[in-house]
Formats: C-alpha cells, structure tokens, sequence
C-alpha cells in the first residue's frame, strides 16, 4: 500500500523537495486564489485562526465597552452632570439624553460580546484553528479525511459570521446570548437584525458539525499505521470528544434556532405563551446544547494543557488513560445536565435531578486536575511562555470549575442564578480556561505553525499581565455576585460601585496583556528568528516534520516508532542528547 | 430619538399640593417618607466578605452555611492543588543538561483515591443544597400570599385583601422606586405571574429567587426577619431589602428594582390602609400612573419610552402607518388595553397591554389625571403644581403618595 | 469534480472506458491509502451525518410529544382531518423507493450500470410522487381552507385554541421532511447523471451511490415515525 501512495505522490507532480506550506506559488491573486481555494488542512487552520483571532479582537472590545459602562453607577453621573450612561454617550452621542437610550446600547453590547464570543469565537477557536492543524499532523496524516467538507466548514463558518456582522452594522441585537423567548421572538420586531443574529447562530452551527464530523472520522481511519487509540496524544482524544459533542449537540440548537426564527417570521407559537407555547421548553433546547457547548470548548483546551505539561515538564503525562477516558467521560455526561441553568425556571423534580447530575460531571474534570498537578512531580521543568499559560490555566480554571459547586448546588443556585457570580464562574471557565490554554498552545506551536520563533520575555511579559489583569477584573465579581449585583444589568445600585471600578481597572490589565502578545507575534513573523523544527523537545509527529511544514506534511509515510510521552527514553526528533539529556536506565522499571 | 417638547410654563406645578383637594390633606403635609437604608450590615470575616449581612432567619442561615462549606471545600483542595503545582514547579525545575528523575507514570490506587474522596464530599454537597432547596420553595401553610405581577418594567404587588401597593421612593438620582411594605416575622409566599416577557424576582437579603413567567404561575416562600432595635431609626421601625429583577426583559431591565420595607405588624396595616383609593380620580389617577406606567410614561414633558402625558390629551397625534387621530378618551383606553392597534410615530411598540392589570374605575382616573395635565382638554398650566418627578434627588418625593410611608 | 472545468481536448469521451471519471479508472483521495479505507471514512462520515439528522428531527418530536400531552384535545382535532390514506399511501411509496434504491446499490457492487439507473429512475418517480401527493392531495387543500401554520391560519371552526399551533409543528415535522426529500432526490440525480454520463460507479467505485443510498433510508425512516405519530394516533 505505501508504493501505491509513493506513486501517487509523484503523480502529484513530485512536490517533495518542495518547501513549506507557507511559500507563495505565483504572483499575489494567484496567491491569494490558492489560499481560498485551498483544501490544505494547514492553510485553512491558518485562515481559522485569524478569523477567530480577529473575532476574539471584537468580542473583546465590546467587552471592554461593557466594563467601561460599568465603571459607573450612572444614575448619579446622571443627577450630577446631566449626562446619561457611559457608552450611551461613546456610541449616540446625539441621542443619548435619555437614559433609555444608554440602557439599549449598553444591552446590545453585553449580547454581541456574548454572541461573538461564544458562538464565533470560542467553539471554533481551538478546534477549527490548532485542531485543524495539528490533528492530521499529530495523526501521521496527509490531510483530514475529508478536505473539501473541511474548506466548506470554513466558508460557512464565514457565511454565518456576517450574518452576524450584519446584524450589528443593522443596529445590533438586545436579547443575550441566550435568545431567551418570548423576548427575543418579540424585540425588535419589525427589524431584521435578530433574525441575522440567530441565523448567523444557525449557520455556524453547521460549520461547527462538519469541523466535528471531519475530525471524528479522521481519527478513525487515518492514524499512521501502528498507532493504537492508546498511543495517541492527548490532544487528539480532546479533539476526539469534543468532536463528538458537536456532532450529537449542534443540530438540536439548529432545529431551536429554525424554530426561533420560524416564530419571528410566522409567529407559530411553539415557544410564544400567548399563542399556548412554552418559553420553558426554547430552554430546555437551548441547553440541551449550550450546555454541551461549554466542554467543546473546554475539552480543546484540556487537550492543549495535556500537551504543555508534559512536553515543558519532560514528564510522561501522569494517568494517560484516566486523562483520555475523563474525556469521553466528560463527553458523556455533559449531555445529561443542561438543566443546571433553569434551576429558577423549572419543578423541583427536574432541578434535583439535574443537580445530582451535574456533580457527576466534575468527577472526570477533578481527575484531569489531580493528573496534571501529579505529572509536575519529578519532572524538569521549563518556565517559558506555554508552560507559564500551562500553569495560569491550573489555576485559573480550577477556580472557574470550583466555582461551579454553589451553582450545581440547587439552595445557593437560587440566590446566585443570574448573578455576577455566573459571570466570574464561566469567565473563569472560558477565558481562564479555554483562551488561556489557546494562547498558551499558540505560543507552544507558533514556531512550527510560522517556523519564527517569537520573543521569550514578552510572551512571559504579557502572560502575567493577562494573568493579574484577569483576576482583578473577575474575581471581584465573585463578590459582586454573592452580594446581589444582577447581570446584564447597565445600571446599579451604589453599593456595588467600589467592586465595579475595580474590575473595570482589571479589563484594562488583560487588554494591555493581549496587545503585548499581539506585537510579539507580529514582531515574530516580521523579524523573529527561524525556528528548528522541534525547539522545545517534542516527540508528537509534528515535531518530526519540518518547521513550517512542508506541504503534504511529512517526507515519508510515518510509522509509529514510539509513545507521545516517552520522554524518559526517547531522545526527540532533531534534538541532540546533551540538551534533552535521557535519564539514566532504571532495573526493573516498570514504565 | 426625538428631542422632548419644552414643556408650557409653569408645567411643573400640575396637581398642585397647595390646590389638592381635601381627601389628600393629610399627604399634603407630609415630608418625604423615611429614607430607604438598604439592609448593609459589617460583620467582617469571609463570610463577610460574601455576605452584607447576616441571615437573620433559619432559611438564610442554612443558605449561607450551605455556601461557606463549599466555599471552605473548594479552597481546601484548591489551596492544596497551588501548593504543590507551584512548590514541584520551584523544585523541578529544568537545569541544562541535566537529565530528569525518573518516576511512575500512574498509580491506581492514587487515583481511585482522588476520585472516591470527591465524588462522596459532592454527594453530601447535592443533599444539603437540595434540603435547603425544599425549605425555601415550599411555603409554610398560614403564610399570606402576595400576588406578584411583572410587566415591562415593574413589579405590581397586591395584598391578601386586593390592595395594591406602589408607594413610590427616591433613592439616589431614582425617583421611581416602589416600595412594598411586609409585616415583620411572618411567612410570606408568593404567587407570581408575568404579563410579557420572563422576568425574575430576586431579594438577594433572602437568598432566593425564582423566575416570573407569563400565562402560569411560579412562586416561593420566605419569613421576614423579627426586627430588633438595630432596626430602629428617627423615622421609625423598618428594614429595608432590594429586589432586583434577574431575567434579561429589555431596555430597563437593570431599572426593574423595588423595596421591600419590613416593619412591625401595625405599622405594616396602617401602610396598606394608606394605599387605597383617596376619593379624588385626579389623584388616583396620578397614583396608577406612579405605580403602573411611570417606567416608559412621564408627566413633565420629557419622552421616555413612550410619550409624555403632559399636554397630550385631546391633541393631534401620527402613527406609524400615516394616519393620525385626537387622543380622546376611546383613544387612550384602547392604547391602553390594545397598546398595539396604533401604534404612535416615533416610538416603538414597547407597550404591553394592561388587559387584566388595570380596572375600569383605574383606566377612569388616568383619563381624569391626563386630562388635568392637558391644555387641550381644559387641564393644564394654572391649576397646577410639582410632582417632583425632576426635582433633585433628595428632595419630597411626590406627597399624596409617600405620606403613607410616614406613618412608620 | 473538477475535472468538469479542466477537461481537455485529449481527454476520451464522457462514458468512454478511457475517462478518468470511469469507476476502472478512478483512484482515491491523495491522503488516504487505499480506495477501501477511502469508502470506509466517507461511509462513516455518512452516519454521523444521519445522526445529526436524526437529533434534527429529535426536536421536532420532542415538541410534539410535549404539546401532544400539553393539548391532547386540539391535536386529536388535527388528527381527525388528515386523511391517513394520504399518508398510507406515501409510506408505501417510501417504502417502495427504499428498496429500489437499495436494489441501485447492489447494482452498482455488481457493475450492472443498466440496473443501476433503472433502479436510480424509480427512485426519483417515487420521490416525485411523494412529493406531489403531499402537496396536491394534502398541504394545497389545508391551506385553502386556512388550517395554515403562525399568522396565516384563518380555519375559522378551530374548536381549540391551541389548534394554529398544533399545525404549526404539523407542517414544520413534514416540511423539513419534505425537504430532506428534496435533497435526498437532488443527491440521487446526480448520482444518476454519473452514472449515465460517466458509468462512475462499478464494484470498486460505489461510495456515492451508497452515501446517498443510506441518506434516502434515513428520509424513509424519518417519514414511518411521522405518519403514526401524526395521522394515526387520535
Ligand atoms: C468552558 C465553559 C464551562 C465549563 C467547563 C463549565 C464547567 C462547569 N459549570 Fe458552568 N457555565 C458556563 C461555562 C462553563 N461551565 C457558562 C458559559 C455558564 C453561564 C451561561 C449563561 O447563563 O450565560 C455556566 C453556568 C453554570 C451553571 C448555571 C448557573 C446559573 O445560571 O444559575 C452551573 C450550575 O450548575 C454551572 C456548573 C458548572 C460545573 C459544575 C462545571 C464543572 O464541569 C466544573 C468541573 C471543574 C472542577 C471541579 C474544578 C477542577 C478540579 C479541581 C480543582 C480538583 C479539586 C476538585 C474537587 C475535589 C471536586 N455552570
Ligand atoms: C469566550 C468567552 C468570553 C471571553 C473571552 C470574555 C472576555 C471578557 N468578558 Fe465576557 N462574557 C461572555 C463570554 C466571554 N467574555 C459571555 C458568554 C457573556 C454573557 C453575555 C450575556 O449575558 O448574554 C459575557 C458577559 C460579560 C459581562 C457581563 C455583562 C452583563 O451581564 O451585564 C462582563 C462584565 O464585566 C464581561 C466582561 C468581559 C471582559 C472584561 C473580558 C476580557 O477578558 C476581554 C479581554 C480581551 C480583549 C481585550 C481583546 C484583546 C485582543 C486582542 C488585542 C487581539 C490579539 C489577541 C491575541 C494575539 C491573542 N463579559
Ligand atoms: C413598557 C413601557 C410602557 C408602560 C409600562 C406603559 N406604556 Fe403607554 N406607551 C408606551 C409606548 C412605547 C407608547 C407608544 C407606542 C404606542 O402607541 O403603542 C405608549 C403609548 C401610550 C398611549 C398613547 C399615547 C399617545 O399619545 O398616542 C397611552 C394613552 C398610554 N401609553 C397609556 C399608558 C398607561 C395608562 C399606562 C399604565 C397603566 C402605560 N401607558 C404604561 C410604553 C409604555
Ligand atoms: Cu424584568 Cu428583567
Ligand atoms: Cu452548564
């Protein structure tokens, strides 16, 4: 079978001395048409990553505008300068006399911030970006198994993040995230941009099923011969589960959101009590995927810390199998306990059971924590950027994820519901665990991904700041939350204004943070050093191939020649010994 | 947005104090009920640090307990985990050309271990919290009920005996605030229902909420605190706790908040005794409007959510669909029971119909009370007087209604 | 399928032995190793994408069974006006093309190119049929006499209030089925325009013949839920 695919190679018009996936072939548009019209999983993980970047970018200002509307109270800004509330007068500074006027601004913030970054950011993020490109990689692949569905998930994943777009340019949508009915079926009614924003929902969530379809059957099929489930890397069993979830979860927010905008449309009153319908039931939909959603994008990031961890420590990761099955555990589970968010909205025998439910589902989550503090043990530890993120995200997650007991917790739920102590827990959860562990893997796989290397002291520079930033803004709403502050609120009370100002201060920490990275990598690509193909001692199949790749991704058909952990008896491809020195051999050792 | 009509002169003195009728006297000379104190209480610790106050009733108590444990469980594994991550992080690491330990890639025994320990402190966590639960959602059986009704962007409380309550307090630069008076160390329970969209009903001082939904019915039970003398204050014995609205409903969601006022029992008869009708329709009238459609309606000529009643009586308005009428009497009822059939240039359809909200005798009095602020209709500049509704914040807030408060 | 644009003129004639797109003729993906493991990725990537199909139709069901319980009296008033033989009548031709296109997947293991597209026609007039039968015999006479779905419905004997909304989910189950119909034929023909132009499929070349195939079992399947639930129980 390997000459068939040698041949076939040749056919292709002998590209094996060829240099990376990045060198342009012809002039600028014909460039530019190879990009768009690429199938390569590696090009398209690229295109990815920007788009999800540059989307990152604008959730994050809107974000930014909210806790800037925050730094006040306003109704006492109002009493004393007349003035209205903060962004009322930043974004209609002609129709903000009223106080109306500030309250819909500031409402179409928080849900673009929520919209953007929930379903156009954070579940593609991982995935569709370093999943993209280092899945096939990882696997000993050419390229996804299917690379036409994969340029298609990217098409559309554009296609409903204009959609989105639109819906702001038109005037942007006040319903949260949510699109809790009846509100959202009747706001705004006789204007479009709520219908563009759940449509611009519904398409995406078709991007997100192929994403996840593609994956799941690259898996299976096309691992390199030899390579069992067990020896593949961490990430990959992530990606698997996560896969999974979006394939199982996405069509049921599909048929929710078609109905939703069916009901904007023609009013058929599935979800409109007046016309008999249930609101309950759009939430127990929405949930039955949204809560999926919150491990898609976790498990990615998991994955991700899966990597960091035992490539900077030179450790074999503790408890492979715990870590691999707590995912597909974690996969399982996580559909059973959506209705941990409508503790307030439904009968007590539901809501006991859904509480019990969800403490079932932090047991895997606890196992990964106690295996990755355990795999520090003995190792050799790198403090650089990745492995720096590696850490923040133990940390910043383990309080995300701790913080979710007094929710699934059915007494403390019902004062903490739609508090600000949601916001801390799935701030904590989403940016101090996904994005954290995405802008650690960023870091960890810049080089080969770009073959630059990016500067050590800024990208540890800006780690820390994003790190306390991170903390003064959110943990204070810990607080805010358990003392009565209410979300997506545009005003409030005095008592909360000292907790505010400090997390506003906080936004401006972590915006410093992001910008530091953004011109490290910037400076990287313009005038970073070259990068090896393994600079941190890696022995994934990624790290065999060249940095960047070249364009079928390997020189030869690999074989699995060893385990993604062996670091105690493997020296990495292209490292020598005396950096990467090997332990000496042990009698009678087990592993 | 439209910029407001400047108002006639003198349009701030309508419904005058000096020129109210008799039937209001007693509220003429009345100040500005007591000051609201949101219940803050230092007690410091880290429970402090959580709480403003402490629970002063069994349900409270076992919330707040319920959240410490886990709060104490959660840092103790967490502080244990930072400990050693940072510790082994300090110990091991990397030194050039030196070749790592080698050590055991599992234990099964450890891991059973981290998984049982868990996995049976969260079982012990679910029933707690679920006991809890049950003690706060299942009202005592003698508990008086309040009917809580939501709208777009109110609360309307009514009393076991129909009275509707709706005293309105300032507070800060709000003037729009509704307070609820309840008698104190009683179950109460609540029977809530919406008139649009959800909203939530929250009284973070009792730890509970529950969402509000229209066409059925949800509810909950607390007891209000016995007051003590740390309750006592110039103007009387009261405590007072927020109630903030929880569900996302729209553009004054975050302005949804009301008062609850504890004080003892007869304080608490002679306040609802105060919120009945007083005789006048001008100043019942004036009173539905505080109460039901203050939120998007003004009466001094400023545009808010919908249009300003002043002046608007009797007058020539557009609707969107190009047509135009006289804002008579068959006008304003159908705007108000049908707000959707015509819907006013300029504004959106925000309105939800009050159908089933507001009696006969109700929609009467505010037609009398527009009409009183309406040049058009005979009302207007000269027979009136201030309503405080933009006046300062510290100032009386609108006599004929807050005297009520007074008698705390 | 790009080979459409980039044809040359020394390229062997459409249905000639000699185009690449003959099934002798055809390789497979450049990233997998073999044509097997090929048709085996896409064949599991097939089922995933009817298990996402049927979680589609899961929240239709799910609402139905919710509103079923919620409204028993306005749902057994839509029962009682729709004819079950209507409906019987298009489980049978659903059934029928089922096993048509079950007989063009055999064909095309045996290379009997002929079969193939007789099997792949019946199909598509069984499609046809069933579509045409929906919307002659059942939505057009529906929506004369106002049982439509959301602000269009003007019935005016509706003895249930809840009744508009019963129809709605009446025509949102059966029109996102009719639509999957729709789709399942488009993939059909075009299989059939392969096969015809090209002879594409032979018994190592199947892969598309049997996606589609199992996609139209997946619409047949969809179809024996919807007629009880919908026309039978009252
Ligand atoms: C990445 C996303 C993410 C993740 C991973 C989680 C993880 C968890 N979430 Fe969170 N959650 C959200 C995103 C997420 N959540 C979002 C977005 C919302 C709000 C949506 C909205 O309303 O807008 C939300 C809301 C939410 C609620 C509803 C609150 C409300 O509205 O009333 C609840 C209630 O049960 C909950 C619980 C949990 C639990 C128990 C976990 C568990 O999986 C956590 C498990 C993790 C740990 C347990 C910590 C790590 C382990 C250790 C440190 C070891 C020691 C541990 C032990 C000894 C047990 N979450
Ligand atoms: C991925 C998810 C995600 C992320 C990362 C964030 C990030 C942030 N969020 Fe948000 N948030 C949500 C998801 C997220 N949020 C959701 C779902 C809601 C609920 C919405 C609803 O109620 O409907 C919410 C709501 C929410 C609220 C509550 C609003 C309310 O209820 O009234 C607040 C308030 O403080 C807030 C603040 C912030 C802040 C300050 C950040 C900051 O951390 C942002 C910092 C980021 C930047 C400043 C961008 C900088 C980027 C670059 C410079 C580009 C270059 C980057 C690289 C090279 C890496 N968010
Ligand atoms: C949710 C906010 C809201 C509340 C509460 C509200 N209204 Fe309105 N109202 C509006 C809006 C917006 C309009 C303009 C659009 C329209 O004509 O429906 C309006 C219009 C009206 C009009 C027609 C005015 C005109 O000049 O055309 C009347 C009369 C009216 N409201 C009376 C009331 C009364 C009485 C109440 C209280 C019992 C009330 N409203 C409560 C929002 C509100
Ligand atoms: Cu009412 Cu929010
Ligand atoms: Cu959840």
């Amino acid at each position: 079978m390997t000459t068939v695919d040698t041949n076939h190679d040749h056919a292709h018009g002998g590209h094996h001395d060829e240099g990376s996936y990045l060198t342009p072939r012809g002039g600028f548009w014909s460039t530019i048409w190879a990009w768009a019209s690429t199938v390569d999983h590696k090009k398209i993980g690229v295109m990815y990553l920007f788009a999800v970047l540059f989307m990152f970018f604008l959730g994050g200002m809107a974000a930014i505008a909210v806790r800037l509307e925050l730094y006040e109270p306003v109704r006492q800004a109002m009493d004393a300068t007349g003035a209205t509330t903060i962004t009322g007068q930043l974004f209609a500074p002609a129709g903000a006399e009223s106080i109306d006027t500030g309250n819909q601004i500031y409402n179409r913030l928080f849900t673009l911030h929520g919209a953007i970054m929930v379903f156009m950011f954070i579940v593609p993020s991982i995935p569709a970006s370093l999943g993209n490109f280092f899945l096939p990689l990882m696997l000993g692949a050419k390229d996804v198994a299917f690379p036409r569905v994969n340029l298609l998930s990217w098409y559309i994943y554009v296609t409903g993040s204009i959609f989105g777009v639109a819906s702001i340019i038109l005037g942007g949508v006040d319903t949260g995230w949510t699109f809790y009915t009846p509100y959202s079926t009747t706001t705004d009614a006789d204007h479009w941009r709520v219908f563009f924003m759940v449509l611009a929902a519904f398409v995406l969530g078709f991007s997100s099923i192929l994403t996840g379809l593609n994956f799941v059957v690259t898996t299976h099929k096309l691992r390199a011969p030899g390579m069992g489930w067990f020896d593949m890397p961490l990430f990959i069993w992530a990606i698997y589960a996560t896969s999974i979830i979006q394939v199982l979860a996405t069509p049921v927010i599909g048929i929710t959101l078609l109905l939703l905008l069916f009901e904007r449309l023609f009013h058929i009153g599935i979800f409109d009590p007046s016309l008999g319908g249930d609101p309950v039931l759009f939430q127990h939909f929405f949930w039955f995927y949204s809560h999926p959603v919150v491990y898609v994008m976790i498990l990615p990031g998991m994955g991700i810390i899966s990597e960091l961890l035992a490539v900077h420590a030179r450790k074999h990761i503790f408890g492979y199998r715990a870590i691999a099955f707590s995912s597909l555990g974690i996969a399982a589970v996580s559909f059973l306990v959506w209705g941990h968010h409508m503790f307030t909205a439904m009968g007590e025998l539901s809501s006991t059971l859904f509480s019990a439910l969800t403490f079932l589902v932090a047991i895997p989550t606890a196992i990964k924590v106690f295996n990755w503090i355990a795999t520090l043990y003995k190792g050799s530890i790198a403090l650089n950027t990745p492995m720096l993120y590696a850490l923040s995200f133990l940390f910043l997650f383990s309080i995300g994820g701790l913080t979710g007991f007094p929710l699934a917790t059915l007494s403390t739920d019902l004062h903490l519901h739609d508090s600000y102590f949601v916001v801390a827990h799935f701030h904590y959860v989403m940016m101090g665990g996904t994005v954290i562990a995405m802008v650690g893997g960023l870091h960890h796989w810049w080089p080969k991904m770009f073959g630059k290397m990016y500067n050590e002291t800024w990208g540890i520079i800006g780690c820390l700041l994003v790190f306390v930033g991170f903390n003064v803004t959110f943990f204070t709403q810990f607080f805010l939350g358990t003392q009565g502050m209410p979300r997506r609120y545009a005003s409030y009370v005095d008592e909360f204004h000292t907790l505010h100002m400090i997390s506003t201060y906080g936004s401006w920490i972590i915006l410093l943070g992001f910008l530091v990275h953004l011109f490290n990598f910037i400076h990287s690509l313009v005038a970073g050093p070259k990068a090896p193909p393994n600079p941190w001692g890696g022995l994934t199949m990624e790290w065999e191939t060249e940095s960047p790749p070249i364009e079928h991704n390997f020189h030869h058909e690999m074989l699995v020649k060893h385990g993604p952990y062996d670091f105690e008896s493997v020296v990495p491809p292209h490292c020598d010994e005396a950096e990467f020195p090997l332990p000496p051999p042990q009698e009678g050792a087990g592993h | 947005m439209t910029t407001p009509p400047t108002p006639p002169a003198g349009a701030d003195q309508i419904v005058s104090d000096a020129a109210a009728p008799a039937a209001n006297a007693a509220a003429q000379a009345a100040p500005a009920g007591p000051p609201i104190r949101p219940y803050l209480e230092d007690q410091g610790g880290i429970h402090g640090l959580f709480f403003r106050n402490e629970g002063h009733t069994d349900a409270i108590i076992a919330t707040d307990a319920m959240y410490m444990l886990i709060f104490w469980f959660s840092a103790f594994f967490f502080v244990l985990l930072m400990f050693l991550m940072v510790y082994w992080t300090i110990k091991y690491r990397r030194r050039p050309g030196v070749a790592p330990p080698r050590s055991t890639a599992h234990n099964t025994l450890l891991e059973v271990f981290w998984t049982v320990v868990p996995s049976s402190a969260m079982l012990v966590m679910f029933f707690l919290g679920f006991w809890g639960y049950m003690d706060k959602l299942v009202p005592a059986g003698n508990a008086m009920e309040l009917n809580v009704k939501a709208w777009k962007w109110d609360w309307g409380v009514t009393y076991p005996d129909g009275t509707q309550s709706g005293q309105l307090v300032t507070l800060g630069g709000r003037s729009d605030i509704k307070l609820h008076a309840l008698p104190e160390d009683t179950e109460i329970k609540l029977r809530m229902s919406s008139n649009d969209v959800i909203h939530s009903f929250w009284i973070p001082d009792y730890r509970v909420k529950m969402d509000v939904f229209p066409n059925r019915y949800t509810g909950y039970g607390f007891r209000t605190p016995a007051l003590g003398p740390e309750d006592d204050h110039a103007e009387g014995r009261y405590r007072d706790h927020w109630v903030f609205c929880a569900e996302y409903c729209g553009d004054l969601h975050s302005e949804m908040a009301a008062i609850i006022r504890v004080m003892p029992q007869e304080d608490y008869l002679q306040w609802v005794k105060d919120q009945g009708s007083t005789g006048d329709p001008i100043i019942d009238g004036k009173n539905v409007f505080k109460r039901k459609c203050a939120t998007c309606h003004s009466d001094d000529g400023s545009n808010n959510i919908g249009p300003t009643w002043l002046n608007n009586f009797g007058t020539e308005r557009q609707f969107i669909d190009g047509t135009s009428a006289i804002g008579d009497e068959n006008y304003v009822r159908e705007s108000i029971l049908n707000p959707g059939a015509r819907i006013r240039a300029g504004f959106d359809n925000q309105m939800t119909s009050f159908q089933g909200l507001i009696t006969d005798e109700e929609i009467e009095n505010v037609i009398a009370y527009m009409k009183s602020i309406s040049e058009a209709a005979g009302g207007g500049a000269d027979d009136a007087a201030g309503d405080g509704d933009d006046a300062p914040a510290d100032d009386a807030p609108p006599a004929d209604i807050d005297a009520a408060g007074e008698h705390g | 399928m790009a080979t459409i644009d980039t044809q040359r003129a020394d390229l062997p004639a459409p249905g000639s032995e000699g185009h690449p797109l003959f099934w002798k003729n055809r390789g497979h993906g450049h990233h997998f190793r073999s044509s097997a493991e090929e048709f085996d990725a896409c064949k599991l990537g097939m089922w995933l994408f009817l298990a996402t199909e049927i979680l589609l139709f899961a929240g239709i069901f799910c609402a139905y069974t919710v509103f079923r319980t919620l409204y028993p009296e306005a749902w057994a008033e839509i029962s009682h006006s729709l004819d079950w033989r209507f409906g019987l009548l298009n489980t049978v031709v659903l059934l029928l093309s089922s096993w048509t296109v079950a007989s063009a997947v055999r064909a095309a293991q045996r290379g009997r190119n002929g079969a193939l597209i007789l099997n792949l026609v019946v199909t598509l007039i069984c499609a046809a049929l069933f579509i045409f039968i929906k919307l002659k015999f059942e939505y057009m006479v529906k929506l004369d006499l106002g049982k439509a779905p959301g602000t269009w419905f003007s019935y005016p004997y509706a003895e249930n209030p809840q009744v508009p909304l019963c129809w709605s989910i009446y025509y949102m189950g059966t029109g996102l089925h009719a639509l999957h119909v729709i789709i399942g034929a488009c993939l059909l023909s075009w299989v059939l325009f392969r096969a015809i132009r090209y002879k594409a499929y032979g018994p190592t070349h199947y892969t598309m013949v049997e996606t589609s195939a199992l996609y139209w079992h997946l619409v047949d399947l969809i179809w024996i839920f919807l007629f009880p639930l919908l026309y039978l129980i009252h």
